[in-house]
């Protein structure tokens, strides 16, 4: 049983939590917000460079720190804290870590580098219009070109898919199901940001009519690489959802010990404390939960999918309704725009749905342990 | 009673695994089998397995070794709780181990821990806990049973109640008024009470089970040596809230590995009785499946983490609400789940598995009432862990 955080752990956190603090302060989100921008450059450029967190998870021999989804987790958290406006989720703990996954060195020496100097920025495109990330229900498709491959279809809810620099796309091709990179400016290449909950992380669309892509090849059955990335998605956004369930349970801390109301503080009255008391409830579940599911898949544990798919599971509810929870401790102020708290609900409920409906989520769960 | 042991039980340079295997070995042939069915055997069965252990050097993982105690480090402790738990050898016997033993070795004079500590590990004298009080439950600061000094003696007059395996007790560690009414945790002694002395009565009380697991305990005019007493006079309440250390996490792994395995033979019943079709069904198992194992994971962080930094966090402060909704939830749900069955109780004749989840369903009515109610435990994690403010209109804590 490793347990606990390491001593690097903990500096890591810090080290990250003190950059976000002063960078991705509410203002900077706001201002993000506002321009409709996907990042700040700079800030960009300085998380990428000075800290080397776009390159966290990718191999030592591209260009990364060669760390895995605990370091990662750590990361995350904190973003999901700060809801910091960045492809970072995208191209790091989805794109880089499906290519990692994929086995293809070439592909893997041709744009890891990229993600991790954080020159690069990318997107995964699985689903469709059903939004599954099953490979049995994508229809778009690819056939050999001259020079490559040339991919058909209509992606949906591809994360930052309107901005990313590359599109790692699932096709069919006539051997089944493969995964295809194609530069996000190529011709027939044709993408919105969709006008979607989360404010605070964009959901594109992706139509695609006979674009140039490269295959990259997979060197396992496709379904069971999909099946990794998304187990380590998966443990990577309850990481983030962790962050955002527990910052919003400080804020709503905050506020009743400051609130008056009947000439006391309103963190005094039962109610109150019991809604934060079963908050922490889920907060600390949460965290208990993560930090299994990413030693689980750092180590190669059997149980690394169902740790996953619990620490999701989990995160997913504890983050929406510590959400909800925020406003309601906060009153008419947390219904306000100014306020943070409702991007925090709309961080919380699009990242519970990313991956398909939760009931279908629980009955992924219900197969995986076998009831 | 001897404190000459058979064997050296714990050698500091044996690797952890040596430790393991002889622990293993030790368990394995030194296991009393089933328990009694007769309830009048039970009692002395439980005691000659706790002098088995303690005559061997075995008992009291945690405790120091000049009170017949194992003095293992912590991930030593998780070692041999996880072994007892795998053996399923008996528990401890009544709850002054647990919760008077930390405060007697922390603040009993050495006369009163050569005299409580080694009878107490070795099962020899049975313990019970005399806090609550018909009028002092959550509040507990305002119990009323007093104690007036009398010479070298005091002289108690009160009534406790909730008190379990009081009819077994020998002695009760009780809280006691020394102060005014009005003195609250300010005026509490902390006394050891002879449940053989002239003038205590024992009257067990029937609870919603219809079983006698707890009584109520009538002192009129009791008198007891002053000597009886730990740590000063008023000074009781805070020596109440004593803990050795993180013992008691040592074993939080094998409490969410019994519910594990709780969860996994309901799973074999429904899947018996074709349950497991039903979407609905299955979403609960899903739930509780979700739960059994973040109840799991807790454990594992809270022990990692005291292993690492000595701290264990505010994991361990929520893992008991976790554990107590989780044990109420999935009796009932197991009452549910076998419709009419599930009303059958243990003597009818189709009464499914001896009507376990029926028993479960109204024995952990108590889980979220006994040893602080749920309510009160939210309370205290708001303040104590989230720093929320005290309610200004209740006395302060």
């Amino acid at each position: 049983m490793s347990g606990a955080d390491s001593a690097e752990h903990d500096q890591l956190r810090q080290v990250v939590r003190a950059f976000l603090t002063e960078k991705s302060a509410s203002a900077d989100v706001r201002r993000l917000i506002e321009a409709g921008e996907r990042r700040d450059d700079q800030v960009w450029s300085q998380l990428a460079g000075q800290l080397g967190l776009t390159g966290i998870a990718v191999p030592e021999q591209y260009g990364g720190a060669g760390c895995g989804p605990v370091e990662l987790a750590i990361v995350l958290e904190e973003m999901g804290a700060a809801l910091l406006v960045a492809p970072y989720f995208a191209t790091v703990a989805l794109a880089a870590q499906a290519l990692a996954a994929s086995g293809d060195e070439d592909a893997m020496a041709r744009w890891l580098p990229g993600i991790a100097d954080g020159s690069l920025t990318a997107a995964l495109a699985i689903a469709e219009d059903s939004g599954s990330w099953d490979l049995a229900e994508v229809a778009a498709t690819a056939e050999p070109a001259a020079g490559g491959w040339a991919v058909t279809g209509a992606k949906l809810f591809v994360i930052d898919g309107h901005t990313a620099d590359l599109l790692l796309v699932a096709a069919q091709a006539p051997d089944g199901p493969g995964l295809f990179a194609i530069d996000g400016k190529a011709a027939g290449v044709d993408r919105a940001r969709l006008d979607a909950l989360d404010l605070t992380r964009a959901l594109a669309s992706v139509a695609l009519g006979a674009a140039p892509a490269v295959r990259v090849s997979i060197d396992r059955d496709p379904a069971a690489w999909l099946g990794q990335v998304r187990d380590l998605a998966m443990a990577a956004l309850a990481a983030e959802q962790l962050g955002g369930a527990a910052r919003c349970l400080d804020l709503a801390v905050g506020y009743a010990q400051v609130r008056q109301q009947f000439g006391r503080p309103i963190g005094s009255f039962q109610a109150i404390k019991h809604k934060c008391a079963n908050l922490l409830l889920d907060v600390e579940s949460g965290r208990s939960a993560v930090q299994h599911a990413t030693e689980a898949l750092a180590g190669g544990q059997p149980d690394a999918s169902v740790a996953a798919a619990v620490a999701y599971a989990h995160c997913s509810r504890a983050f929406t309704r510590a959400a909800k929870e925020c406003i309601q401790i906060h009153g008419g102020i947390g219904y306000t725009w100014e306020h943070d708290a409702h991007l925090y609900l709309r961080r919380a409920k699009s990242s519970e749905l990313l991956f398909g409906p939760p009931a279908r989520q629980r009955t992924r769960l219900a197969e995986l342990i076998g009831i | 009673m001897t404190l000459e042991r058979e064997t050296t039980a714990t050698a500091a340079d044996e690797p952890d695994e040596v430790f393991r295997a002889r622990l293993r070995d030790f368990f394995a042939a030194h296991h009393p089998g089933r328990p009694p069915k007769d309830p009048r055997e039970r009692l002395p069965w439980t005691k000659a397995w706790l002098a088995t252990l303690f005559d061997a050097g075995y008992a009291g993982p945690g405790w120091p070794r000049e009170f017949g105690g194992m003095d293992l480090s912590f991930a030593r402790q998780v070692i041999y709780h996880e072994e007892a738990a795998r053996a399923r050898v008996p528990g401890p016997l009544g709850t002054g181990l647990n919760i008077a033993a930390p405060t007697i070795i922390k603040y009993g004079t050495d006369e009163q821990k050569q005299r409580w500590l080694a009878p107490m590990l070795r099962g020899d004298v049975v313990w019970a806990q005399g806090y609550s009080e018909p009028e002092a439950g959550s509040d507990l600061p305002s119990l009323r049973t007093t104690a007036h000094a009398d010479g070298d003696e005091y002289v108690v007059n009160g009534q406790k109640v909730w008190t379990s395996h009081a009819a077994d007790a020998d002695l009760f560690f009780a809280l006691v008024r020394t102060g005014t009414r009005e003195s609250r945790q300010r005026g509490i002694t902390y006394l050891v009470i002879d449940a053989h002395a002239p003038g205590v009565q024992v009257r067990p009380l029937r609870d919603l089970t219809g079983g006698h697991l707890f009584a109520e305990v009538f002192f009129d005019d009791v008198r007891v040596p002053a000597a009886n007493r730990i740590g000063a006079e008023n000074d009781g309440w805070r020596l109440a809230r004593t803990s050795l250390g993180h013992e008691r996490a040592a074993g939080a792994l094998n409490q969410a590995a019994m519910y594990r395995r709780v969860l996994t033979e309901l799973e074999e019943l429904a899947r018996e009785r074709g349950l497991l079709a039903d979407p609905l069904i299955r979403d609960q198992f899903v739930d509780l499946e979700i739960r059994v194992r973040i109840i799991r994971y807790n454990a594992e962080r809270t022990i990692g983490a005291i292993l690492a930094r000595g701290d264990a966090g505010a994991a361990s402060s929520v893992s008991r609400l976790l554990i107590t909704a989780f044990e109420q939830d999935i009796h009932e749900f197991a009452v549910d789940l076998l419709g009419p069955a599930g009303l059958l109780a243990k003597s009818a004749p189709q009464a499914v598995q001896r009507s376990r989840w029926l028993t479960g369903f109204l024995r952990t009515r108590a889980s979220t009432i006994g040893a602080g109610t749920r309510e009160i435990q939210l309370n205290t994690v708001a303040e104590q862990v989230l720093g929320l403010p005290h309610d200004p209109g209740l006395p302060p804590r």
